[in-house]
C-alpha cells in the first residue's frame, strides 16, 4: 500500500432548517492512498457530494456547518488551517470537477482566461507562459484547434468538451488528489466514456489520486480500487472493488446490485427492488437507517444503529443482521 | 411476432423551422427526424434508443400527434393519424397515451390526485361522479398507491410516487399503446426497478403496448422484445433484443453497447471499449451520405457519396450501412 494521502476520521456536516438540523453527513471516515481510485456510490441526498464540498470547505455556512471530524492531507487538518493555506491548496495540491460542466464556468470569461486562473494564482508565472500552458493541457485533452479555442466562451463549447476543459482547468497545476463529482452525469454514454477513459490516462501519466463520485455502480467497477457506499449520510460498507461486487455484505448494497439489470446479460429475471424511501435524517437516528427498507431486518436494528465492523479482509459493513441468516432468507 | 402491427410508422419526417430576420424568412430546418420507418406489433415492447438529440422523443411525439409530423404516415388501429385532424383525431388518440419524464413538471401542482388521474375521463366524459371515482380509486390502487391518496397534491409525493401518479393518468382511458419516454431516467437507482417492475406487470395485466424511449441501453435489454437505435434523426439499426445485443451489426450500435459501464469489475477489465471520436453533428447541417461517417472507425467514400438503405439483413435484423 502506499502513503495515506488524505485521512477523514468522524466527518459530520448538518444544515439549519426552519424544522431543525437535517444531518445530511454523519460520521464519515474515509482514507485515500496516492495514486489510488476511490469510489463513493450512493443515491442523491445520501451525503456524498456534502462530504467533499465539507472537506474543501466549501459548504455555504449558514445554513451548513460541519461541527464534528479531522480531514488529514498529508499533515494539514483541513477542516483547521487558515483560509490562506486551504486556498493555496485548492486547485493546487486538491481539485475537483464538477458534474455540470454548464454553471461551473463563469459565462462572461473566455475559456483562456479561466484555465490559466489556477496557474496565476498558485504560481508566479506570467500571462504569456500561463497561455502556453493552458493549450498544451487543451490539446492533452483533446480540445481540438486548441489555440484558438482559448478564446471562445464556455456556451461555444458542447457538454463533451466543456467537461473536457474543466479537467483540463483541475488538472493544470498537476493536484496530488483529483476529487471528480459526478463528472459524466449530464453526458450521453459514448461521451462518458470518452471522458471516463481521459481520466484514467491522465492519471495514471500525472500519477494523481482520484476519488469518484457517482450513483452509477457500473461507472464504479471500471473505475475504482476501492469503494464507498453511503447511505442516509452514513457509510455502510467499505471494500475494494472486486470483494464488494462479488460478496457484498449490507442489504442496501445487496439490493443495489440487485435491481441492475446489465447489458451483457439475456436473463429477464424480474429486477429486485428495494421498497420504500430513503429517511430524511432531521434527528441521528438510534436504529439502523435502512432500517424501514430492510427485507432482513432483525430486533436489534431497532435499537441500536450499527457501526462499520470488520467482515473480511479490507471489507467493513455496517448491519446486525448475521450473514448466515441473510443467506437463508435470500 | 406473429401478432397483428398495431402501430405502422412509414418514412416519418418532423423538421423545425428555422425563421431568421424582420420577415421571418425560413432559412434552414433542424432535421429532428428524417425517414423514419417501423412496426410495433400488439403486446410487444420496442425499445427506441439513441443519445440526447437523436430524435427519438420526438420520434415519440410525432407518433401522438403532440408534434404534427412534415410528413410520413403513422397509422394506429388502421387509420393514418397524420391525415386526420379535430374530433375523429381526438377520438383515435384517447387509445394512445404517454408517460413522460419528469414526474416534477408532468404534474400540475394545484390539483389533486382525484383531479390528475380523472382529467382524462373528464375530458373524454367518459364516467361520471361515483363511476368515477371508483375508476381512480382502482387506478391508484392497480399502480400501487393507496386509494386514500387521491385528496392529495403532488408536491406530496415522491419522484417515484409522482412517476406512478402520471402511469395512472396514462391508463385512465385503457390504451392500447402507451409512448414512454424515459420513464425512470429522473428516478434514483433503487426506485427505478420498482417503476420497471410496475410497467411489466400492467403490460402483463392489461395487455399493452409499449414504446419504450429510453437512452440506459441496460434497461432497454431488460424491458423490450425489439430494439431500435437512433442516430442523428435516423434509424440506423433494428432487431430483436437477443440479436440486437449479441450481434450488432452497425457500427454505432457497436460502439454504444461498448461504452455502457457493466456493474462487474472482472467484465469491466476484460472489456474491448470502442471510443467514439468527436461530438454528434448539428441536425441542421447533417453530414452527406452516411449520417455516422464523421464518428465511424469504418467509414469509406461510399459512405460520403450515398445515403445507406434501411435494409433486412436477415429475418427481422434491420441495418442501414455499407459495411454490414
Amino acid at each position: 500500500m502506499t502513503d495515506l494521502l488524505l485521512d477523514v476520521q468522524g466527518l459530520e456536516t448538518r444544515f439549519k432548517t426552519r424544522e431543525g438540523y437535517v444531518h445530511a453527513v454523519n460520521g464519515v471516515s474515509l482514507q485515500v492512498h496516492e495514486r489510488e481510485t476511490l469510489g463513493i456510490v450512493g443515491e442523491s441526498g445520501c451525503g456524498k457530494s456534502v462530504t467533499m464540498m465539507s472537506l474543501l470547505r466549501l459548504i455555504p455556512s449558514p445554513p451548513g456547518e460541519v461541527f464534528a471530524g479531522k480531514a488529514f492531507y498529508r499533515n494539514n487538518d483541513l477542516l483547521k488551517i487558515s483560509d490562506d493555506e486551504l486556498r493555496r491548496m485548492r486547485g493546487a495540491d486538491l481539485s475537483m470537477i464538477f458534474q455540470d460542466p454548464m454553471t461551473s464556468f463563469n459565462p462572461v470569461l473566455t475559456i483562456g482566461a479561466q484555465v490559466t486562473e489556477p496557474l496565476v494564482i498558485h504560481h508566479n508565472i506570467s500571462k504569456v507562459d500561463a497561455f502556453e500552458r493552458a493549450v498544451e493541457m487543451l490539446i492533452l485533452v483533446g480540445i481540438p484547434n486548441a489555440r484558438e479555442r482559448m478564446n471562445s466562451y464556455p456556451h461555444q463549447f458542447s457538454g463533451g468538451m466543456r467537461q473536457r476543459v474543466m479537467i483540463a482547468m483541475a488538472l493544470i497545476c498537476s493536484p496530488k488528489l483529483l476529487i471528480a463529482d459526478e463528472p459524466t452525469t449530464a453526458l450521453d454514454v459514448t461521451i462518458q466514456a470518452q471522458i471516463i477513459d481521459l481520466t484514467k490516462r491522465l492519471q495514471d501519466e500525472m500519477g494523481m489520486a482520484m476519488i469518484w463520485i457517482t450513483h452509477d455502480l457500473g461507472i464504479i467497477a471500471g473505475l475504482a480500487d476501492r469503494v464507498l457506499v453511503m447511505y442516509a449520510g452514513f457509510v455502510v460498507e467499505e471494500a475494494a472493488v472486486d470483494e464488494l461486487y462479488e460478496n457484498p455484505q449490507h442489504p442496501y448494497t445487496i439490493g443495489l446490485l440487485g435491481s441492475l439489470p446489465r447489458v451483457d446479460d439475456d436473463n429477464r429475471r424480474r429486477l429486485a427492488s428495494i421498497e420504500g424511501l430513503p429517511p430524511v435524517l432531521m434527528e441521528k437516528p438510534h436504529f439502523c437507517p435502512f432500517l424501514n427498507r430492510c427485507p432482513y431486518a432483525v430486533k436489534h436494528c431497532r435499537r441500536e444503529n450499527p457501526s462499520l465492523l470488520q467482515v473480511g479482509p479490507g471489507h467493513r459493513a455496517a448491519c446486525w443482521v448475521d450473514p448466515n441468516t441473510r443467506n437463508e432468507r435470500a | 411476432m406473429n401478432q397483428p402491427v398495431l402501430l405502422h410508422v412509414e418514412d416519418l419526417v418532423v423538421h423545425f423551422p428555422i425563421l431568421r430576420g424582420i420577415l421571418q424568412r425560413q432559412v434552414g430546418a433542424v432535421h429532428a427526424v428524417d425517414g423514419v420507418t417501423f412496426d410495433i406489433h400488439q403486446g410487444e415492447t420496442l425499445g427506441l434508443v439513441g443519445e440526447s438529440g437523436c430524435g427519438k422523443s420526438t420520434t415519440g411525439q410525432a407518433i401522438i400527434q403532440l408534434q404534427r409530423p412534415t410528413s410520413g404516415k403513422v397509422i394506429f388501429e388502421g387509420s393514418d393519424l397524420v391525415k386526420m385532424d379535430g374530433e375523429p383525431l381526438r377520438q383515435t388518440r384517447r387509445r394512445m397515451q404517454m408517460i413522460f419524464q419528469d414526474p416534477y413538471s408532468s404534474l400540475n401542482p394545484r390539483m389533486t390526485v382525484r383531479q390528475l388521474v380523472g382529467e382524462p375521463m373528464a375530458i373524454y366524459n367518459t364516467l361520471q361522479g361515483k363511476e368515477r371515482d371508483e375508476r381512480i380509486e382502482y387506478l391508484l390502487t392497480m399502480v400501487g398507491l393507496d386509494r386514500g391518496f387521491a385528496k392529495r397534491y403532488p408536491h406530496e409525493f415522491s419522484g417515484g410516487q409522482r412517476q406512478r401518479i402520471g402511469i395512472a393518468r396514462a391508463l385512465a382511458l385503457e390504451p392500447s399503446l402507451v409512448v414512454c419516454d424515459e420513464p425512470i431516467s429522473a428516478l434514483d437507482v433503487s426506485i427505478q426497478a420498482q417503476v420497471v417492475n410496475l410497467l411489466e406487470d400492467l403490460q402483463k395485466k392489461l395487455g399493452l403496448t409499449y414504446l419504450m424511449i429510453a437512452h440506459d441501453l441496460s434497461m432497454v435489454r431488460h424491458i423490450s422484445d425489439r430494439v431500435a437505435v437512433m442516430y442523428l434523426g435516423v434509424l440506423v439499426e433494428l432487431a430483436d433484443r437477443k440479436i440486437l445485443y449479441n450481434s450488432p451489426l452497425h457500427p454505432y450500435t457497436q460502439a454504444l453497447l461498448s461504452a455502457v459501464p457493466i456493474p462487474d469489475p472482472k467484465a469491466e477489465r476484460r472489456r474491448q471499449r470502442i471510443i467514439l471520436q468527436g461530438d454528434v453533428p448539428s441536425p441542421i447541417n447533417p453530414p452527406s451520405g452516411c449520417r455516422f461517417r464523421t464518428r465511424c472507425p469504418l467509414a469509406a467514400q461510399v459512405c460520403v457519396e450515398i445515403v445507406p438503405e434501411f435494409v433486412e439483413k436477415s429475418p427481422g435484423h434491420f441495418v442501414a450501412c455499407h459495411m454490414a
